[in-house]
């Protein structure tokens, strides 16, 4: 029979330090003068840029999570996946909505057809389908086997995403982070900017593991459900059934 | 395993012959989508020129999609029991449905290709890279399309899941068959983006026919 844990260890020691993390970065972005140009409005960049690159790595995860499952048929990587891919969707919700903020008063429209605000918001949506065909399907072996091969297709966007910056003339600013000759901004705001991307890296790790700890107690309440040791209110009452007497009479 | 895929692609041209659900409601609701777009985007002549192609295109990624999820290629469990106790290599299976929904969307883009043609006033050039590119935008959305049928098979929101899960995942189909067609417009050559929709294809070959035997279902 497959033991099944009854509680749920409380907050760790990730978790406190992440969130300890969060309130630092938070204060470093509040703590900075304001931006040059674009001034007050510009300390959503220290929200937006570390949120995309995370929901970028949360997706990776889930897309190793996806093909690991396809490969081994292991329910841990499926458990990685699934993990990946909330957090990513979650990230890039707050991606989107930081940007949608930023731009209105930068460039004037809530949305603009950026190769990368456009290829952000489409891979959203594939992993929205992805949460989607998941939630459609209530056994796990199967919903793991068609969630990974669907997780994995989601290769096919790769090409688009490298090609974009080439296909698109883009209005988003290149290269403040990813500069060849390095990161292109000032001491304080350069500090704010990499304890935001810290923070923002280890409250996703802590949701990953704490989404991957679900996905495992949910995956095994089913084993533990199928094996009948799940005891409810009623089992011990049957149904009438036809007995035989010691004269072999069915009563 | 060409037999085999044959043989399946044959049989659901046949029922879809019987059923005619693409010529009498698919390519009719698509048409109807292309007449309600001027209506709400305006009806001014050059814009619809400019913009045809494009719309053309929307359309048959959003309607073309319910080729690979029309009922009469939809399997009772039952037919999927009997194929899998015939032997039948699930890849050539697969392979057999996306080309009968591939031949299926084939004959939806002409007829839908001629109408946005008169409506829109649509100038065509490059015949051959035509050909092409709506030869290589068909099969892969037949492909994505049979997929993403088998993924949600037996599902219960599966006419309503398909589309949602094809269309965020067709958009290299959709961007190079637009740009591949949009020379003046385009910052590549046609020859780039058919490479990119052809290679697009394979990839959904290959993942289609790896994956083939570990998502057939039986009881």
């Amino acid at each position: 029979m497959t033991s099944f844990p009854t509680r749920v260890r409380g907050i760790s020691v990730l978790d406190r330090v992440s969130l300890l993390a969060l309130g630092l970065a938070l204060g470093l972005a509040f703590l900075t003068p304001p931006e040059a140009s674009q001034g007050n409005v510009a300390r959503l960049f220290y929200l937006h840029v570390p949120a995309v690159s995370v929901a970028y790595l949360a997706f990776v995860a889930a897309l190793i999570g996806s093909m690991g499952y396809l490969i081994t048929r292991n329910m841990k990587f499926d458990h990685l996946a699934v993990a990946g891919a909330e957090v990513g969707v979650v990230f890039t919700g707050s991606t989107i909505l930081a940007g949608m903020i930023w731009a209105k008063p930068t460039w004037g429209v809530y949305w603009t057809w950026s190769a990368r605000l456009t290829l952000t918001a489409i891979l959203l949506f594939v992993y929205l389908g992805y949460l989607a065909l998941r939630r459609l399907i209530a056994d796990p072996s199967t919903r793991a086997r068609r969630a990974s091969l669907y997780g994995t297709l989601s290769i096919i966007q790769i090409p688009i995403i490298h090609f974009s910056v080439i296909w698109w003339r883009d209005i988003h600013q290149l290269g403040t982070i990813a500069n060849p000759t390095g990161i292109q901004m000032d001491g304080i705001l350069r500090v704010a900017f990499v304890a935001g991307f810290v923070a923002f890296s280890m409250i996703a790790t802590a949701l990953c593991v704490r989404r991957y700890q679900l996905a495992r107690l949910e995956h095994q309440l089913h084993l533990a459900l199928e094996e009948g040791a799940g005891t409810f209110a009623g089992d011990g009452v049957s149904s009438p059934q036809l007995v035989a007497t010691e004269r072999g009479e069915v009563v | 395993m060409r037999v085999h895929a044959l043989a399946i692609a044959r049989r659901d041209l046949l029922r879809e012959r019987r059923a005619g659900e693409v010529l009498w409601v698919t390519i009719p609701f698509a048409a109807v989508a292309l007449l309600l777009i001027p209506l709400a985007i305006g009806t001014d002549q050059p814009t619809l020129e400019r913009i045809g192609l494009g719309l053309f295109w929307v359309v048959v990624l959003l309607f073309g999609v319910l080729i690979a999820i029309r009922r009469s290629a939809a399997e009772t469990p039952e037919q999927r029991d009997l194929t899998a106790l015939l032997g039948l290599d699930p890849a050539a299976e697969f392979i057999g449905q996306a080309a009968a929904s591939a031949l299926l969307l084939l004959g939806f883009e002409v007829v839908v290709g001629a109408i946005a043609v008169v409506l829109y006033n649509i100038e065509l050039a490059l015949w051959f890279w035509i050909f092409i590119v709506m030869f290589s935008a068909g099969v892969g959305l037949a492909l994505l399309g049979t997929l993403a049928s088998v993924i949600a098979r037996s599902v219960n929101a599966g006419p309503t899941l398909v589309p949602f899960l094809v269309a965020p995942l067709a958009v290299p189909i959709l961007l190079a068959a637009t740009q591949a067609l949009n020379p003046s417009e385009s910052t590549r050559s046609i020859l780039s983006w058919v490479l990119l929709m052809l290679i697009t294809d394979l990839v959904l070959v290959i993942g289609g026919m790896l994956s083939a035997r570990s998502l057939q279902e039986t009881r």
